[in-house]
């Protein structure tokens, strides 16, 4: 008879986390590239609004005044669409230690930059999803509470990986 | 597992997908808005004295004062901007500028100002009301420099006032200060706003492109100069 896998808090962890952050990065990514514009009159159009979303964006990422132009291209560009990808790997859970801890990573970025335009009091937009958000000690927290939740994902992650399945039929490695 | 498999295959052909569609995808030509605008001998300096609104393409309540160009052009530019908010500012001193150089000398574009202060900002108001009084005098293009290059200056100690006497003559400053006192000039920009608001404009910058067809193109946020020159020159064909 199938059994169900008993409640155990790392795996609920590991849930929450997948569906949560796969979720919030689908959502950035989705934002960025089709928000504000979204003009579908035509393919033009729609290539115009998207060019427009990713000159926007730009020119959040430029108002860090931490990257040269050329980085600001590369992230303009390549965030969003990366953003989008890491959400659906942690949605299908294939790899998940691998795309876990590159979450992870990208988050702890994301802290740092966002705190310091915090401490030197700039007044930006956070450049968090398509719509703009003034950067405040509240991004700095909603940011960190994120990062707490990838870093103790990434953890259980590695820790279920090391233990057997709770209902595979194959028995569990010996401690040496 | 196979079936993850199959699904992060899925996302990977996504994600090549939208970058696909980001990086190598050509413009498509699309209905060309009208024939070449016709010459016109206006100068593309803002007119020295207060006029009545105007309506052009169908475009209303235009303060002529902080138009720029030919009525004539075969777009008409509107853009909604607060000058407290750093997107403006980028999307002004870059985008804008560039548009005033190149497309509105050739009589192809005609750039409508319109103030939208957002209650958030403190200064923006007044920032507002200064430079509508400056455009008033004939002063527009160098006032909403000043006040834009210098938003990090005076959005810290408020001192518009100050801003905007340091690229005008003492005279001139009278005659600004003057009509700012007697706020004449506050509902036309009232006016922008409510126009604004049944656009409506979520968000400062908004730039509304009409073209003499009556097509409307909103873009939200700020753009750089070579993206929307992409659809000028599209609109313009």
């Amino acid at each position: 008879m199938m059994q169900s896998a008993p409640f155990n808090f790392r795996r609920s962890v590991l849930w929450l986390g997948r569906l949560l952050l796969g979720g919030i990065f689908i959502y950035a990514g989705y934002s960025k590239i089709f928000q504000p514009n979204l003009m579908l009159q035509s393919f033009f159009t729609l290539k115009f609004s998207i060019l427009a979303n990713v000159s926007n964006f730009a020119n959040q990422v430029r108002s860090y005044q931490l990257l040269p132009a050329a980085g600001v291209y590369f992230v303009a560009h390549f965030l969003p669409p990366t953003e989008i990808l890491l959400g659906l790997l942690l949605l299908v859970g294939w790899r998940l230690r691998v795309w876990a801890s590159l979450v992870t990573l990208i988050l702890l970025g994301f802290i740092t930059v966002v705190t310091r335009a915090y401490l030197l009091g700039l007044q930006i937009d956070c450049g968090c999803f398509g719509k703009p958000e003034p950067l405040t000690g509240w991004t700095v927290l909603r940011d960190t509470a994120l990062f707490l939740l990838a870093l103790l994902m990434t953890w259980f992650a590695f820790a279920e990986a090391r233990k057997a399945h709770a209902w595979s039929s194959a028995p569990a490695p010996q401690q040496p | 597992m196979n079936r993850r498999f199959l699904l992060a295959s899925a996302a990977i052909l996504a994600f090549l997908g939208l970058g696909t569609l980001l990086g190598v995808a050509a413009p498509t030509p699309q209905k060309s808005a009208t024939n070449a605008a016709e010459k016109s001998g206006k100068s593309v300096t803002a007119a020295p004295a207060p006029q009545a609104p105007i309506s052009v393409d169908g475009v209303k309540d235009i303060d002529p004062n902080k138009a720029f160009g030919s009525k004539n052009a075969t777009i008409v530019m509107e853009t909604f901007t607060d000058f407290q908010c750093p997107a403006c500012k980028q999307l002004y001193t870059t985008t804008v500028q560039r548009v005033m150089d190149n497309y509105v000398p050739a009589n192809k574009v005609y750039i409508v100002h319109r103030d939208f202060p957002l209650p958030m900002h403190a200064y923006s108001r007044i920032a507002a009301s200064y430079s509508r009084a400056a455009a008033h005098i004939g002063k527009c293009e160098v006032v909403e420099q000043a006040l834009f290059q210098n938003q990090e200056k005076w959005e810290m100690n408020g001192d518009v006032k100050g801003t905007v006497a340091a690229v005008l003559s003492p005279a001139e400053m009278k005659k600004v200060q003057a009509l700012v006192d007697a706020k004449t000039l506050e509902p036309l920009i009232d006016r922008d706003k409510q126009l604004g608001q049944a656009v409506p404009v979520n968000q400062t910058p908004t730039t509304i492109i009409h073209t003499k067809d009556g097509q409307s193109y909103p873009v939200v946020g700020f753009v750089s100069y070579d993206v929307l020159k992409t659809l000028l020159d599209q609109l313009v064909k």
